[in-house]
């Protein structure tokens, strides 16, 4: 077992990261782990649920194990296999596990990508048995009261394939994230991609432009996550427009009118 | 093409019956000496306007030769949209004399000049509003440009410059200021009818009645010469917004600098005016050169005017439309000396006309639309608020505002701010404030949702008014409106054999009416024609790309791994199961990898409105859509059904067979879609439960049941109001408990009250403007099971 708590180790943050609170999240977010209670971070993509999650594991001096859902991802990936070592087959620990037996916080981000059966795991570590069945190995692990399990999900999808089961979702205190308000968002970005604030808040100016586009054809607006490579492109001496349609207008959509639209946005704002 | 044949295709197209009252005669000539292709052009823009109007047809046919001698053949189509969109918002006359004046509304071939349209233009500049103002303002041919605050009215083409993208850009300018003229609140203009910015008025002029604030159109009307005062008023709030806009969107105003000169070098030379006409044209040029750097300096202009004018009281931030209302009464008492009338030169292409009567019209309309679409919004939002406002995040830098001791148990806030007066509204701001309500005691985010609407209320008002959301958290508890009664007992015996029986919901007793509806699945006799033909024509380029999207979403080959048998050995399994072996385990059994050509296993059934209402251009882009939807999902292997539903009372529900569930897109599948034609009611709950039914035989794994509709289910009998509201709302709720997803697509111009309840369990979208149906459909349709 040294073997794994030297593993999670690794995962201990150790400078505070950068993190602007948008409200009460961290108070939350918490008590939730005070309360042993797991939590669901709502919110489209590129709004700083991860980032949102390194800060409260250095807050909490807690490990973090964050596992990125996708639908290949099988059961074995989260709780461990067998390995064949020296002819000698030898239990590993999945990352599940092995965030469970360190008592680190354990974060599954965006969860509805994985497939369904893969997600049930998962039931009974959050819900108020906190265990987790390894039936492999017949071992029952009860997680400690340190151990903490999060999940992320983006409600914008409106595909029928990707929702949250109602059977999971209502195990999880939920917390909703949207993009910061302008001027946080603008502090965020000038401190991120190291600009200044006048062209911060036009980046912020020109995501709220595209941020309106979402039910006229655009399935999302440019995230804080994209403002943030715009700015850093421009950091580095790309002209402005040239920056956005790179990061913003090009990755947003490939409907040529759209293009066109958010180009013109993009060169009324800059 | 001889004369008989251009007669037959006529007939063909428009039918004997309506035909023969028009003289058609010479139209015939004309077409059948046409060359093949302006022909065939001509006949597809006729297609286009006999469905809306007969008579606007006619006209057209009668300007036809006009247009050709004058047009491109590829700008017929504009020319006819534009006309249509006339028709739409003025009428039978004003589209016949915008026909008329094609030559002056399009730039000639003759003249060869590189203008660009309307048309062509749309695509990039509507979104670019609705990105900008944050909720949709429409944009609509006009004569000269101007706002009525609703939608933005540009000139049908714009050649006034030598190059496409710098005509392009004088039609982005113009949507832009007109946009600004809406957010800094010209139309919000609002004075004190005894206040002192009046006083400089000969009291003759000043109202008789006792009008307390005056607004836009009151003000104008003050004046002995209206129409000098709105040109004025206009310049100064040009000056405003151009200041306004070097402020907010410096890039743009960067990009039109170099063009100014060039606008001011079309300009009517001072030498040939005299009087108010000079003074005034001698200050649209003023304010034509300032725009280029948001600087109006004395060198341009008379000292003497340089001085009236002050600018820097219009330049300043801080500056409201007041501002430029004490600037018109400055400069009108100027003027007012002259003897002299104003006949006025062309207006500044991008400031365009003010037209406060359009915009008080369409004011009051939108208003009270808004406020019954808030006070709903709000109120369905209201009653979970209380137990979910401890989960949403509230910032602590908004607290709450300080409570007057009022017993107003409302007020609307944005964060940061002060509450407003009405008298000075706030400044439009880009970055739009989240709004915060409170609500006895409590402090609410108001959710994303509604931040369009409360968007459009602030720019109407200025504020959002405390009685909105008082009524809304009345409304709060009482979730339905009472009222309307249920359908009689009337015995009424369904008819034929072939009929299936369904219940119906009755809300007022929480009840079914047992086999209450008989439905009856009919065949529609499929029919030919160019309509496909046509469509697939019209919509080619946005045909090539959907296919190509949908073409994407078929699934890749893609490995599953662990089966019990398949196509390769899967090596992390057998690797597993030899540890779990050497552990002493159980060893799986699942080691291989299988591959699968498609994982997709969608079932689709859409219910399409075949009711008379949908009469025109519903049902033709209805039709529209089901071509380009079959075609796109022609590339997929998507299983998916077809249903048109109509019907007249509760013995009589319709099902039209057009495609079924296992039938392949075919050519009768075409000729039936052809066939779609308007037929009586909208009884939504017998369709939908039948739909349901079939769908849960199914072994899909995913079932998706998406209707397309047209505002309010009704029938004949007592089916409708409420009682038909809550059976649709149950039956979509019938399907979601078996496992199927309903998505529902209304086509109406408003979202209105009750779809939000109506729908309320399930997905749903209101699509506003009937032509963008087509594009729309298919794309829901790769969302929804992407
Ligand atoms: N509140 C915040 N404080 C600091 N940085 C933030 C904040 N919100 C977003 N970011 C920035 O945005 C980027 C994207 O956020 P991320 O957490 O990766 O998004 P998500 O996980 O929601 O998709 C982060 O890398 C970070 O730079
Ligand atoms: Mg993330």
């Amino acid at each position: 077992m040294t073997k794994t708590s030297e593993k999670i180790a690794e995962h201990r943050i150790t400078e505070e990261p950068f993190y602007l609170p948008q409200c009460n999240e961290l108070q939350i977010a918490e008590a939730a782990y005070r309360n042993g209670l797991p939590i669901l971070l709502k919110g489209p993509t590129g709004c700083g649920k991860t980032r949102f999650m390194h800060y409260l594991a250095w807050n909490l001096a807690r490990p973090l194990v964050t596992i990125s859902c996708h639908d290949d991802l099988s059961t074995s990936d989260l709780v461990g296999r067998y390995l064949i070592k020296n002819g000698e087959a030898i239990w590993t620990d999945g990352p599940l596990t092995a965030a469970v037996r360190a008592g680190a916080i354990c974060y599954l981000d965006e969860i509805v990508e994985a497939r369904k059966d893969t997600t049930v795991v998962i039931h009974p570590l959050a819900d108020d048995r906190r265990e987790l069945p390894i039936e492999k190995t017949g071992e029952l692990l009860t997680a400690p009261p340190e151990f903490m399990l999060a999940i992320s999900y983006n409600p914008g999808y409106q595909s029928v394939l990707k929702d949250l089961k109602q059977s999971t979702r209502q195990r999880f205190v939920a917390m909703e994230f949207t993009y910061p308000p302008p001027d946080l968002e603008a502090k965020i970005i000038g401190k991120e991609a190291g600009i200044d604030q006048p062209t911060a808040h036009s980046l912020v100016k020109l995501a709220k432009m595209t941020r309106s586009l979402k039910d006229a054809g655009l399935q999302e607006g440019a995230s804080t996550r994209l403002l943030i490579h715009a700015g850093k492109l421009i950091a580095s001496g790309i002209q402005p427009r040239v920056a956005c349609r790179a990061t913003i207008t090009e990755t947003l959509t490939d409907d040529h009118e759209l293009l066109a639209a958010i180009d013109e946005m993009a060169s009324s704002i800059l | 093409m001889t004369r008989d044949a251009v007669k037959n295709r006529l007939h063909r197209l428009i039918g004997h019956d309506s035909l023969h009252f028009w003289d058609i005669e010479d139209h015939i000539d004309l077409l059948a000496a046409l060359p093949e292709e302006t022909r065939e052009e001509v006949f597809r823009q006729i297609m286009a306007i006999w469905p809306v109007s007969y008579a606007l047809c006619f006209a057209f046919l009668n300007q036809l030769a006009k247009g050709l001698n004058c047009l491109q053949i590829d700008q017929l189509a504009a020319w006819v949209n534009a006309t249509l969109d006339v028709y739409e918002n003025s009428g039978l006359q004003a589209a016949s004399r915008f026909l008329a004046e094609v030559e002056n509304n399009f730039a000639c071939k003759l003249r060869g000049t590189p203008g660009l349209t309307l048309e062509e233009a749309r695509g990039r500049l509507q979104p670019y509003l609705t990105g900008l103002a944050g909720y949709e303002i429409a944009i609509s041919t006009g004569v000269a440009a101007y706002t009525d605050t609703t939608t933005i009215f540009l000139a049908p083409e714009i050649s006034t410059f030598d190059a496409k993208e710098q005509n392009f850009l004088l039609y982005k300018l113009t949507t832009t200021i007109q946009w600004a003229f809406i957010a800094n609140g010209l139309f919000r203009l609002s004075i004190p009818s005894d206040g002192p910015l009046l006083a400089p008025l000969p009291s003759k002029s000043k109202p008789g009645r006792a009008v307390e604030n005056l607004r836009l159109l009151d003000f104008c009307a003050l004046f002995p010469q209206p129409k000098l005062a709105r040109d004025v008023l206009l310049l100064a709030e040009t000056v405003r917004a151009t200041a306004f806009l070097h402020r907010e969107l410096p890039g743009l105003m960067r990009d039109f600098a170099p063009l100014c000169e060039q606008l001011n070098q079309l300009r009517p030379a001072l030498s040939s005016l005299s009087g108010p006409d000079q003074f005034v044209e001698q200050l649209k040029q003023w304010v034509i050169s300032g725009t280029r750097n948001g600087n109006w300096s004395r060198k341009e202009v008379d000292p003497g005017i340089f001085d009236l004018c002050h600018p820097a009281s219009l330049t300043d931030p801080a500056a409201s439309v007041r501002n430029s209302a004490a600037f018109t009464i400055a400069i009108y008492g100027e003027l007012g000396r002259s003897h002299l009338d104003y006949r006025g030169t062309p207006p500044i292409p991008y400031a365009g006309v003010l037209k406060p009567r359009q915009a008080e019209q369409a004011g009051k309309k939108r208003r009270e639309e808004s406020k019954k679409l808030f006070i709903q919004a709000l109120a369905a939002y209201l009653p979970e608020s209380k137990s979910e406002v401890q989960k949403t995040l509230i910032p602590p830098a908004a607290q709450p505002p300080a409570r007057q001791g009022e017993q107003e148990q409302t007020a609307v806030i944005p964060p940061g701010r002060k509450k407003e007066s009405t008298d000075s509204p706030p400044p439009p701001d880009l970055l739009s404030p989240q709004t915060f309500i409170t609500l006895d005691d409590e402090e609410l985010q108001l959710p994303e949702s509604l931040q369009p609407l409360l968007r459009e209320i602030a720019n109407d008002l200025g504020h959002i008014p405390p009685e909105y959301i008082s009524s809304a958290s009345q409304r709060a508890g009482h979730g339905r409106i009472k009222g309307s009664a249920g359908p009689s007992d009337e015995a009424e015996t369904p008819t034929g054999t072939s009929a299936i029986c369904y219940d119906e919901w009755d809300f007022r007793r929480s009840g079914f009416r047992k086999n209450w509806c008989t439905l009856l699945e009919k065949e529609l006799q499929p029919a030919t024609g160019t309509f496909i033909a046509d469509t697939m024509h019209k919509y080619r380029g946005q045909l090539r790309r959907l296919r190509r999207q949908f073409e994407m979403m078929r699934s890749q080959q893609c490995f599953v791994k662990r089966q019990r048998d398949g196509d390769d050995i899967d090596l992390d399994a057998v690797i597993e199961t030899h540890a779990d072996l050497a552990a002493g385990l159980p060893v799986s059994e699942r080691l291989y990898i299988r591959l699968l050509r498609d994982r997709r296993n969608i079932n689709t059934i859409f219910l399409v409105d075949m009711s008379s209402s949908t009469e025109g251009w519903v049902l033709t882009a209805i039709k529209e859509s089901l071509v380009l939807l079959c075609e796109s999902l022609s590339m997929l292997g998507d299983q998916y059904a077809i249903y048109g539903f109509s019907g007249m009372k509760r013995s009589r529900s319709e099902l039209y067979h057009i495609k079924h569930l296992d039938e392949p897109y075919n050519d009768t599948v075409r000729n039936r879609i052809t066939a779609i034609n308007p037929m009586d009611y909208t009884r939504m709950g017998p369709p939908i439960r039948h739909a349901s039914n079939l769908l849960a035989n199914r072994d899909a794994t995913t079932k998706l049941l998406i209707t397309l509709s047209d505002g309010k289910p009704e029938d004949y009998d007592d089916y409708k109001g409420d009682y038909a509201i809550e059976d649709t709302r149950h039956a979509l709720i019938e399907a979601k408990n078996r496992g199927i997803h309903p998505f529902c697509i209304t086509i109406d111009r408003h979202a209105h009250d009750y779809i939000a309840h109506m729908y309320g369990e399930v997905n749903y979208i209101v699509i506003d403007k009937v032509e963008k149906l087509p594009g729309r459909i298919p794309q829901i349709y790769r969302n929804l099971t992407a």
